[in-house]
């Protein structure tokens, strides 16, 4: 039994010494491997005297165990200290710059009207586009404007011919949409609009146009007013409030000019968005609708006032120039407070979850 | 309209300073533009309307302060001017007037002489701060007098009036009319004029004539004051190309009975600020009296449509403050309209009175109810959004450019569209392209290194919707470790175009023009088919036009009829079982004419490998070296699947061969 002994006091003392998993690998093939020294030993089993074979066998046996325990732990011990050094080795500066990804960009004047479709889509307006090569008709005439009228203008019209012009406003689609629709409806667009103005920062021949109308039994300003609230305070935050003031456009009566203000965006001042409105009933009956039974609503503004406003843009002439400096500027659209902690709620994830929820049910009902 | 507030205050008593009085009028739909201190008084500059003629003066916006504000009082003044100034007195003149056109609807001429006098300080500053230059006596007075009460007047010397009457006809032809600012007109039948007994005098409603105008030396005046159609003085300034405070009235509509009302305020003025009686005589051509009009209201139905409720009651005390008439009981009105309001005509328009009156501030806000429509977008308008979401995703950057432009050499050879009167040549034709407008913004960004998209009209003549793109340089920016970055080219940008469109189901068909467009690369380009017919281009740019625009050779751009294209988008999704086996692959390797397209090889594959071709891809194109002269190497790799049996070895050969066989068919052979 002693060369037993002997061979595996010979193997720890190696195993211990061993400094790399790879020297380990070596110490472990000269005595466990298949050809290893202990291994041999197991050979000799048989020519062990028959009373000491059983002895004899036993005590390999255990030498191999204890043997490849020794290795394993070793091996476990020399593993960490390598992957340590070599993950020491791999370190990299966490804070050195990204490689910038080819990032594709929605142009604001895009993310505006997506905001604009989400929000009036949202309650229940269906988008529809016309035209901008515009028939005088369509453009004028379907709209109530009497024949040669200083209406027109309020529009210097960029004229074709006499029968076409570019549209001056997008409102130009109503009487398409009658002549094929009837009430009830709710439709919207937004569309490019022209006019032949002098250029300037803000002034512009082509600009953007919303243009949102509804035709059912009963529509009163006041519908108008809480439409307008709605689509105004998702465009530009939950504090901004209404104001009607009147004002005269052909195609609505009565009509209005609506601004609106908030304490956090123009220092609380007025300031003028569109023209608003009920359909005037002259158009109803042009299209055969009982202006008795249905009246509708009618709201316009421009869709570069949205941005102008919102984000302090003071230029109108940048939105159709393509300089990707400003264009990159507008890489993500910031979102209003309103109704986060309400969300977080639900998702379980603010602490105030114990605060009775009648709270802001009650306040949204006041 | 400009005016210094004293001269509201002539006819409103009131306290509210300038500031208040504007923000009044504003809620009544007069909006101040602004108030300016002019000579040591707040003047006043409101914004009228263009249905509202009747607010061209300081007596129509006092109305508009008395039916907003209850605390403001009318003057004397005021009284007089809604009485149309009848105390004074005219005496029976002599017949002087003849009117032959209908376009004249009533003349008024007073004759009195005159021997001289000066302007009052007090009205040349009045004058002044509402932006008249004061010019003479007789002719600051008519001015004046049209401020006040919103009547155009003009001043006439009688003595350089041939037989010193007025005919008021249409021109003659081959007539001309030196006017007051020194323009002459060749005048032609359709515009109306004021004339003497041989010639034109002025022009209706716009202005007058330097022959007859009053000077220093006149004596003896014919002051006139009259009603014209509208539309009729509207198209005459336009012809003319004549602007004046006069025809900006007409065009709004002035109320009739004004013109005598005029005379009566300028010579009630003259006599005041002379000192002594002119002893006016008056001749006037009345023309055909028009009936009163009168709209029924019903204050439920008003009440509705604004949204606020208003009484019986109160929509009575509005409308009597307004210079309406009413009558009738409880709901049903009937409403008889002051001749100064033309734009009103239905119970709709009198709703809107009630609104202004009682404060469309107090509307409140209300949700529509009721039934509705599927809100948002659908169709074609949704499918556009999902190609424009997709180029996004793919990194592509999206440009919003001018509709309106100058030429450019990417314009394609079609008809044009232009406006008559462009705004400047750089805006002066619509664009028949995206392309011009791509390459605009490209140089605009630095000429490099750009993938660009923009989607929207082109008139080529008829409107379109086009998808326009353009890829030129690195695919992605470098990174530190220089590692060789791919370039855009030719099929990068036919992969995106078939991503993006794939979104709506269009799959992309490319097939080399038969005859070149001349803004390509000869041998680098293609025709979109849709249904056989080519709705777009897509190529490497030609050299030349490259070297001409000063941007790389290597720049890709496209272009697509989306309308077209959408036509062949799939409306339907057909979603395949998953095999549970595994699949097979097999590569060909054949040697084949350049001139081959490989579309050709590849239906020829498809057809014959059957139906469990999974997938099939090119993977290695090789010519060169070793190759015959017009040939090219071609990998092309199967991937084969059963859905309920695993492929055998055999049965992938077999597969394989018959491949092999169909493409020899083409004159393709394996290597």
């Amino acid at each position: 039994m002693h060369e037993v002994d002997e061979l595996v006091g010979e193997a720890l003392a190696e195993i211990q010494s061993a400094s790399s998993t790879s020297s380990l690998k070596e110490v472990r093939s000269k005595f466990v491997g298949d050809k290893g020294s202990i291994a041999s030993l197991r050979k000799q089993v048989g020519a062990q005297p028959p009373e000491r074979r059983k002895e004899f066998g036993m005590a390999v046996n255990d030498a191999f165990k204890r043997v490849e325990a020794a290795i394993e732990a070793r091996n476990e011990e020399l593993k960490a200290g390598e992957q340590a050094s070599q993950f020491e080795s791999e370190r990299i500066d966490v804070t050195m710059p990204s490689y910038p990804q080819r990032a594709g960009l929605v142009h604001i004047l895009q993310q505006t009207t997506d905001k604009i479709k989400r929000v009036l889509g949202g309650m229940g307006f269906e988008y529809l586009e016309g035209p901008e090569l515009e028939l005088f008709r369509y453009n004028f005439d379907a709209l109530n404007y009497p024949p040669d009228h200083p209406a027109m203008d309020d529009q210097d019209t960029f004229y074709i011919d006499d029968e076409r012009l570019l549209r001056t406003q997008c409102t130009a689609l109503q009487g398409r949409v009658f002549e094929i629709a009837k009430p009830p409806l709710r439709c919207f667009t937004v569309g490019r609009t022209f006019r032949n103005e002098a250029v300037d920062r803000t002034h512009a021949h082509t600009f953007h146009q919303v243009d949102c109308f509804m035709v059912d039994e009963g529509i009163s300003m006041a519908h108008l007013k809480g439409t307008l609230g709605v689509f105004a305070r998702a465009m530009f935050g939950p504090e901004v409030q209404i104001r009607f003031r009147p004002d005269f456009f052909p195609f609505v009566e009565p009509g209005v000019d609506y601004a609106i203000s908030s304490p956090k965006l123009f220092s609380s001042r007025w300031v003028e968005l569109g023209g608003a409105g009920l359909i005037h009933p002259n158009i109803l009956e042009r299209y055969g609708i009982d202006a008795e039974r249905y009246s509708g609503f009618a709201f316009g503004l421009g869709v570069e006032r949205i941005p102008m406003m919102a984000y302090g843009v003071d230029d109108l002439r940048l939105f159709l120039e393509n300089d990707l400096r400003f264009l990159e500027q507008f890489r993500h659209e910031p979102v209003f407070d309103e109704g986060r902690e309400f969300h977080e709620r639900l998702a379980g994830l603010s602490d105030r979850r114990t605060e009775p929820m009648q709270d802001r049910v009650e306040a949204r009902t006041r | 309209m400009k005016f210094p507030r004293s001269m509201l205050l002539d006819y409103v008593q009131t306290d509210l300073d300038a500031q208040a009085l504007g923000d009044l009028l504003t809620m009544a739909g007069f909006e101040l533009e602004g108030i300016e201190e002019v000579e040591g008084e707040p003047v006043l500059d409101i914004k009228v309307m263009s249905n509202r003629g009747d607010g061209l003066s300081v007596f129509g916006l006092s109305r508009e302060v008395l039916a907003k504000d209850p605390e403001a009082k009318p003057t004397e003044l005021y009284r007089q001017a809604s009485n149309y100034f009848r105390h004074v007195a005219f005496s029976p003149g002599p017949d002087v007037v003849s009117v032959e056109t209908e376009d004249c609807t009533r003349y008024a001429a007073a004759l009195f002489d005159f021997h001289g006098g000066q302007t009052p300080g007090w009205m040349a500053k009045r004058l002044t701060q509402a932006g008249m230059r004061p010019i003479s006596l007789l002719v600051d007075v008519t001015n004046y007098a049209m401020l006040e009460i919103g009547q155009p007047l003009h001043a006439f010397d009688r003595d350089r009036l041939a037989e010193g009457r007025i005919v008021v006809r249409q021109a003659r032809p081959g007539e001309t009319l030196t006017t007051l600012n020194g323009e002459e007109h060749q005048l032609r039948p359709d515009q109306m004029m004021i004339c003497d007994a041989a010639r034109p005098v002025a022009v209706a409603g716009v202005m007058g004539g330097e022959d007859s105008e009053v000077s220093p030396a006149t004596t003896h005046v014919l002051l006139e004051s009259a009603h014209f159609v509208n539309t009729s003085v509207r198209r005459t300034r336009k012809q003319l190309n004549l602007n004046t405070e006069a025809s900006y009235r007409f065009e709004r509509s002035v109320d009739r009975e004004l013109v005598v009302a005029g005379l009566a305020r300028t010579v009630a003025l003259l006599e005041e600020i002379l000192g002594t009686r002119l002893d006016p005589r008056l001749s006037v051509y009345r023309g055909q009296e028009s009936p009163s009009r009168s709209v029924g209201l019903r204050v439920s139905k008003a009440s509705m449509l604004l949204g606020m409720e208003i009484s019986p009651e109160q929509a009575r005390t509005y409308l009597e403050r307004l210079g309406f008439a009413v009558s009738g009981e409880g709901d049903q009105l009937e409403v008889e309209l002051p001749t100064w309001r033309y734009d009103i005509q239905r119970e709709e328009d009198l709703a809107e009175e009630l609104g202004r009156v009682h404060g469309f501030e107090k509307i409140p806000e209300r949700l529509p109810e009721g039934t509705t429509t599927l809100g948002g977008s659908r169709g074609v308008f949704l499918q556009r959004d999902w190609i424009l979401e997709g180029l996004v995703r793919l990194g592509y950057t999206q440009i919003v450019s001018h509709s309106l432009r100058n030429e450019h050499p990417l314009d394609p050879r079609t008809p044009r569209v232009a406006p008559r009167t462009p705004a400047s040549p750089e805006y002066a034709i619509l664009r028949n392209s995206l392309l011009p407008s791509l390459v605009d913004a490209f140089r605009r960004n630095g000429a490099r290194d750009l993938h660009l998209f923009e989607i929207g009209r082109v008139f080529d003549p008829d409107e379109k919707t086009h998808l326009g793109v353009l890829a030129s340089g690195a695919e992605y920016p470098p990174r530190r470790k220089t590692d060789a970055v791919p370039e855009a080219d030719f099929f990068s940008l036919k992969g995106a175009l078939e991503a993006a469109l794939g979104r709506v189901g269009v799959a992309l068909d490319l097939a080399a023009p038969k005859r070149a467009d001349d803004r390509f690369h000869p041998t680098r380009q293609a025709q979109f088919l849709v249904g056989g017919s080519v709705a777009g281009v897509l190529g490497q740019i030609h050299p030349d036009v490259a070297r001409d625009l000063s941007i790389p050779p290597g720049t890709v751009l496209a272009e697509l009829d989306l309308d077209a294209a959408l036509a062949s988008a799939g409306s339907e999704l057909h979603l395949r079982a998953l095999s549970r086996h595994p699949s097979v692959r097999r590569d060909i390797s054949i040697l084949a004419d350049k001139s081959m397209p490989y579309r050709q090889l590849e239906r020829s594959v498809v057809e014959a490998a059957g139906p469990f071709l999974e997938r099939h891809w090119l993977f290695d194109v090789y010519e060169g070296k070793g190759l015959p002269e017009g040939k090219h190497a071609l990998g092309i790799a199967l991937q084969l699947r059963k859905p309920d049996s695993t492929f055998t070895d055999e049965e992938a050969n077999q597969v394989r061969e018959s491949v092999v066989a169909a493409l020899a068919e083409l004159g393709a052979t394996t290597r």
